[in-house]
């Protein structure tokens, strides 16, 4: 035998060892049943009726809007004149209504099979041209432009950080006649592109928000004074709403205090629907700087969507404030024991994740303070694997958008509820892979960093029960 | 025309053609924005001079990194590295100064991490008011499954005083032991983790030798001098809009009772400005110390004090 031959399969069982010891993401797990579940509480209708304000959100958070409310199958009113999507859940879905953007097959509770986006473009004869980054095995995305442009160059003097919609309600057939591709014309993003004057957010899944939303500042300035002097470099900080100065808590940086607000703005700025908190409808940044919206399709009476007067019990109630009680009313996603990797894995993992320092930005528990709306809400445990808190993330996560308090490279601790079904990580779902999304976060001027060399530290094996751990949630 | 015409019309038009592509990247390449690169910042450290040393710029100098602020150097020990720098100090007053991990050309056997953070003993969140008292407070609230081997106490290594803790989590193997001492008001720690506790005794044993050379003498510190009754003349800032974020900030007081500098821990670029022009109108009683005058350095928090 020569010596080429011995080396081959030697090489190969190199190989065939490497993969074997290598840890791997297991990938989402498709066990559960639970996910868009209602609270416990909520479940068992107590208070009285309250079963009915959140299945009545969800159904409105299902709608699908058009312009006018004439197309059939349509339920919802007030879309655009520039919109990112058709509802809610469109995009948030996967795993169910409510959780963050579908994968390449669609979330389960959609009827499409793609990226949702790619049928918004052209939906009832609309004439958008789609994104080069919006692709069918791709996440659902928001765009927002770094800066204003000066004679066609981005301009540091000028930052921007606004969402500039995707798309337009030109061409459609429930867009006015004079609402034209050339009166109302898309972003350049294959400019912004080139310029690397762009970035992307995929959608926060809001499982467990009524939790999030209930949880006492007194409670999230003591468990900040309890990380201080942490042995791995961490120390943040809490984005304040602007008016009361409160700690804010939702959205990718912070930026939103409470699920009303955040259901408000999606609304209008994701959907183009105008409401009872956004009243108006909203221009791209760069047109609200020069004369607005074109007259031209700007279709209905504002606001789009209101309290409805002429209607009784649920029906008087607009489609923010159900969004927003939808959200407040679901549950989180109830983690697995065993799947995957097993129970002692999922158990070591969740041990090293504490002792590595994962869980000082991603705290494991928090309580809630006494709540008036439903007995799961109160004084209750909600395990969101985040302190809210606002984190350095270093120049390889950085998205130079700045909101509230929040710089360009700073993001509240993702929480982690639900992790194990999600087929996006990172603000801007550029990644699958959780191994990727681990070592994303250590660059220059990160916080995480230490973290993430302890977690290089570590074994194959234990690396492994890491992983499992976190898809387990 | 002849062969040679052709290969003569083809150089040209593929001179052309390249050179128009390449300045055409070239123009486009001017209008792109940089890749990683923080280009739009959030609060940020500055100071009213850019002589005096202040604690956030460290440099890696001849193998060691150098802090003159607090007169240290740190010899980094064979085959480690900094890979990434570490993030702007935080609005609770901590420092990443430096992190180091193995090289890539080091054994895989080596596996690990030191870490260097100060804590600002002026803003900490803690009930902390020295190096043992925050170490203390880290053992009280580790992870839960990890297990102390050295209770915090404080040891001599060299000429200075450090306190000591040792932990480890013994399912996973890794070990934590941390030095931290006392400069300037801050807690500085040295914070060595991997695997083998011996190799981690050794990076401790080498604090020994610990103090820059040539390093200057520092003013003193002391906490809490800027109150109402050691201030003669005081300027208020003016925040051009009230963003609702705590505003640390250290400055140094000469033996005349006049700021001779300022530090903005953590601030956006106005409050900076605003907090500098103000400080600098502001007149101390001059601190004595055994009867006579000297500089000191203390603390003042602007902003929103209930960031912390």
């Amino acid at each position: 035998m020569t010596k080429r031959l011995v080396l081959v399969p030697l090489a190969l069982a190199l190989v065939s060892a490497v993969s074997l010891f290598a840890q791997t993401d297991p990938g989402p797990r498709t066990d559960s049943t639970d996910s868009g579940d209602p609270l416990p509480s909520v479940a068992a209708n107590v208070p009285t009726t309250i079963l009915d304000f959140f299945n009545d959100g969800k159904a409105r958070f299902e709608e699908i809007d058009s312009v006018t409310g004439s197309i059939p199958g349509e339920a919802g009113f007030g879309l655009g004149p520039r919109f990112n999507s058709r509802g809610c859940a469109r995009c948030h879905s996967m795993p169910a209504t409510g959780g963050s953007s579908p994968g390449p097959t669609g979330g389960p509770d959609l009827s499409v099979s793609e990226n949702p986006q790619i049928e918004d473009a052209s939906a009832h004869g609309a004439t958008n041209t789609l994104p080069s980054f919006i692709t069918s095995d791709g996440p659902v995305r928001e765009a927002r432009f770094i800066f204003f442009l000066t004679a066609g160059v981005p301009d540091s003097s000028k930052p921007d950080g606004g969402v500039h919609d995707l798309f337009t309600i030109a061409g459609r057939t429930d867009a006015p006649s004079g609402c034209t591709g050339s009166v109302l014309s898309q972003p350049d993003f294959a400019t912004a592109v080139s310029q690397n004057n762009i970035i992307f957010r995929i959608p926060t899944p809001v499982f467990g928000a009524g939790l999030i939303e209930n949880i006492d500042e007194t409670t999230l300035l003591t468990n900040r004074a309890a990380q201080t002097g942490n042995p791995y470099g961490i120390s943040g900080t809490f984005n304040r709403n602007g008016n009361d100065g409160t700690i804010s808590r939702f959205g990718w940086k912070a930026q939103n205090k409470s699920l009303e607000i955040f259901a408000g703005e999606a609304y209008n700025v994701e959907m183009g629907v105008s409401n009872e908190l956004f009243t108006q409808e909203r221009p791209n940044p760069d047109e609200e700087q020069a004369s607005g919206l074109p007259s031209a399709c700007k279709v209905n009476p504002t606001p789009e969507d209101h309290t409805n007067f002429n209607t009784t019990a649920i029906g008087t109630v607009s489609d923010s404030v159900q969004f927003a009680m939808f959200m407040r009313l679901l549950a989180p996603p109830t983690p697995s024991s065993t799947i995957p990797g097993g129970f002692t894995s999922i158990r070591n993992g969740a041990g090293v994740f504490q002792s590595i320092g994962c869980a000082v930005c991603h705290t494991v528990q928090l309580t809630t303070t006494a709540s008036r709306i439903t007995s799961s809400l109160d004084n209750a445990t909600a395990s969101l694997f985040s302190d809210l808190e606002l984190h350095h993330m270093g120049t390889g996560l950085a998205d130079n958008v700045s909101q509230g308090t929040a710089g360009g490279d700073q993001f509240r601790t993702a929480p982690l509820w639900g992790l194990g079904q999600r087929v996006f990580f990172l603000h801007d779902g550029r990644t699958s892979d959780l191994m990727s999304a681990i070592a994303a976060h250590s660059s220059s001027g990160s916080e995480a960093s230490a973290t993430v060399a302890n977690f290089n530290a570590l074994s194959s094996t234990t690396q492994q029960n890491v992983l499992n751990f976190l898809r387990s949630l | 025309m002849g062969r040679n015409g052709s290969l003569l019309l083809l150089a040209f038009l593929y001179t052309f053609l390249f050179g128009a592509t390449s300045a055409l990247a070239q123009r486009a390449g001017s209008k792109a924005l940089p890749r990683g690169v923080i280009l739009v910042k959030g609060a940020t450290p500055s100071a009213s001079d850019a002589t005096t040393p202040v604690p956030e710029a460290t440099a890696i100098t001849a193998g060691r990194i150098e802090s003159r602020y607090f007169g240290i150097a740190y010899r980094i020990p064979a085959g480690w590295t900094e890979q990434v720098k570490g993030p702007p100090p935080s609005d609770s007053g901590n420092y990443v100064l430096a992190l180091l991990v193995p090289s890539d050309t080091m054994s895989k056997s080596v596996r690990g991490s030191i870490l260097i953070q100060a804590q600002d003993l002026f803003f900490t969140a803690a009930p902390a008011a020295n190096a043992l008292q925050l170490v203390s407070y880290v053992r009280d609230h580790l992870p839960p499954g990890q297990q102390v081997l050295r209770a915090p106490a404080e040891v001599k290594l060299g000429d200075r005083t450090f306190a000591r803790l040792d932990y480890a989590a013994p399912d996973i193997g890794l070990h934590w032991h941390i030095a931290a001492t006392d400069i300037r008001c801050h807690t500085v720690q040295f914070i060595f983790s991997g695997p083998d506790p011996e190799i981690l005794d050794g990076m401790i044993a080498n604090l020994s030798s610990l103090d820059l050379p040539g390093g200057g003498r520092a003013p003193l510190c002391v906490a809490g001098y800027a109150a109402p009754e050691n201030v003669i003349e005081r300027v208020d800032p003016v925040f051009p809009t009230h963003r609702f974020n705590p505003v640390p900030t250290r400055i140094i007081i000469d033996r005349q009772g006049r700021v001779k500098h300022v530090h903005v821990i953590s601030a956006f670029p106005e409050q900076s400005a605003a907090v500098v022009a103000a400080l600098m109108k502001w007149r101390f009683k001059p601190y004595r110390r055994n009867g006579k005058p000297v500089e000191i350095e203390t603390g003042i928090l602007f902003g929103s004090g209930n960031g912390r």
